[in-house]
């Protein structure tokens, strides 16, 4: 239930977040994404999000709910997920 | 949406939105496919953010585009909810293959489906259907739309080897796919709903197989099945076993609950349809029969042109969507006389088109009919009179014609 109203600013590290918009940007063909890109309108599905949440899952060690992930919508947001993941809340 | 169409408004087709939810949910399309029928049967419509398609309303239009996959291919995608998106999974998920490759892999699954194979099934079902009922029998409201959505999945739930656990979360993300947009379904949004549902659906069969992979454990089930066919000489991919599970699972949870609801409500509108069923069962094949032409729970189907291609007195350009009402050609006057008329001893019903046309034939379909033909059998051996106890509630969806609610209230048959 954590997040969703959470407000701005972000509680994830840039750095973190960077590396999550770098991550969707290989999986989604290589393009650029930024921090607050949504993940529909880049052309997301459920095939790109299979691959996101099992590299997650790889590198950071932390299994994000498959809805989190897809009602989270922007990088930002699954940083926060993982940072959350992280501190086992 | 209506099944029953109320008085004809004489639409204007140049306002005709055919992707407007709320005509499915509280409106009436009927009306509309008989004008677009009449007067344009190769109608264009471009939505608000730029996509096009085309739709087909024509028995006979509906049938090409469904059945020639040289002139129209499934390899885009089919499902009108992904218009303008190209499928990801073409080519590797059944219902998006063109043959030669979708005969390969169709044929080894469609083995263990055929009427006779289904047949064995028979006293299972039954008994899966008398539970189902049982509650009814009590005189109370029961609320049967909402109800049928587990029934797909208590029949075939053993055959397709998923333990009784699994059933209501996957019954929910099947409905969730069917209907992205009814507030029953509806997670975030209707994109966040749609790719939770393909996510969680693939990665349950994907987890199934692994799982069977570990343990080495075999059985009969059409899953395990899946893991063992070798179309063309190889065994399908882990990916294509993923896919094809999730494509049977949506395709045998998704259509028949509607066609149980929607030929129900149909009896209980007309009284007497349903006292010459009770009175000579022998009419009950074609019951079901008329119940699929009359609910076509499969509302449409989607097709894109590969090259400019004639079809109902105009041209569909080359890449074009086309969708193929098969509502609407279930109620083509010039194949089924009076087509707003519900008639179970209707001589043609059985040439409807509500399991599609052509390669694509819904492959469920001897297991579809065997489950209603028992339904109706045990309905009008137990239940001497049904009535309405409140008011239907349609599904909002363009894809699947359905109900979310249908409260009846049941009398137990005096006389067996």
């Amino acid at each position: 239930m954590a997040m969703e109203q959470k407000a701005a600013p972000s509680s994830a590290p840039i750095s973190l977040v960077q590396e999550i918009a770098a991550l969707w940007g290989e999986c989604l063909g290589g393009r650029e994404v930024g921090a607050e890109d949504d993940f529909f309108a880049l052309g997301g599905n459920s095939l790109t999000g299979i691959k996101i949440i099992e590299r997650v899952s790889q590198d950071y060690g932390v299994q994000l709910s498959v809805r989190d992930f897809y009602l989270a919508g922007t990088p930002t947001r699954i940083a926060e997920l993982i940072e959350q993941g992280r501190a086992g809340t | 949406m209506r099944l029953t169409p109320g008085p004809a408004r004489g639409p204007d087709l140049d306002d005709v939105d055919l992707f407007d939810l709320d005509l499915y949910t509280g409106g009436d399309p009927h009306p509309v496919w008989d004008v677009m029928r009449r007067q344009a049967p190769l109608h264009h419509q471009v939505l608000p953010d730029g996509r096009e398609f085309w739709s087909v309303t024509r028995y006979d239009d509906v049938c090409r585009v469904l059945g020639d996959h040289r002139e129209f291919t499934s390899e885009r995608g089919t499902v009108p909810t992904h218009l303008g998106t190209d499928d990801v999974a073409a080519g590797v998920l059944l219902t998006s293959t063109d043959p030669p490759r979708h005969t390969e892999v169709r044929r080894p699954l469609g083995v263990k489906l055929t009427a006779r194979a289904v047949k064995s099934w028979e006293d299972s079902v039954r008994r899966t259907i008398a539970a189902f009922l049982e509650p009814a029998l009590d005189g109370e409201p029961f609320d049967l739309a909402e109800r049928a959505l587990l029934l797909p999945a208590m029949v075939t739930g053993p055959l397709l080897g998923i333990p009784e656990k699994d059933w209501a979360e996957l019954v929910q993300l099947t409905a969730m796919v069917t209907a992205p947009s009814d507030p029953h379904f509806l997670e975030g949004s209707e994109a966040a709903t749609l790719a939770i549902a393909h996510h969680e659906l693939v990665s349950y069969v994907r987890d199934w197989v692994r799982a069977r992979r570990r343990t080495g454990f075999e059985d009969d089930s059409l899953l395990h099945h899946l893991m063992n066919v070798r179309p063309g000489g190889a065994a399908l991919s882990d990916e294509e076993i993923a896919l094809d599970g999730y494509s049977i699972l949506l395709g045998a949870n998704v259509t028949t609950p509607h066609t149980v609801s929607g030929t129900v409500h149909a009896l209980i509108e007309r009284p007497e349809q349903f006292d010459k069923a009770q009175a000579d069962p022998t009419l009950i094949p074609n019951l079901v029969e008329e119940g699929l032409r009359w609910t076509s729970a499969a509302c449409n189907f989607m097709r894109y042109a590969v090259d400019d291609v004639e079809i109902a007195g105009g041209t569909v350009p080359a890449r074009g969507a086309v969708v193929a009402w098969i509502g609407s050609a279930n109620r083509d006057a010039s194949r089924f006389p009076d087509p707003h008329t519900f008639d179970l001893t209707r001589a043609n019903a059985k040439r409807h088109v509500a399991f599609g046309f052509g390669p694509h034939f819904c492959i469920g379909a001897p297991l579809a009919r065997l489950t209603l033909r028992v339904f109706f059998e045990e309905l009008l051996q137990r239940f001497g009179s049904i009535d309405l106890a409140g008011e239907p509630q349609h599904l909002r969806s363009y894809f699947i014609a359905g109900m979310t609610h249908l409260p009846i209230s049941a009398q137990k048959r005096r006389t067996p």
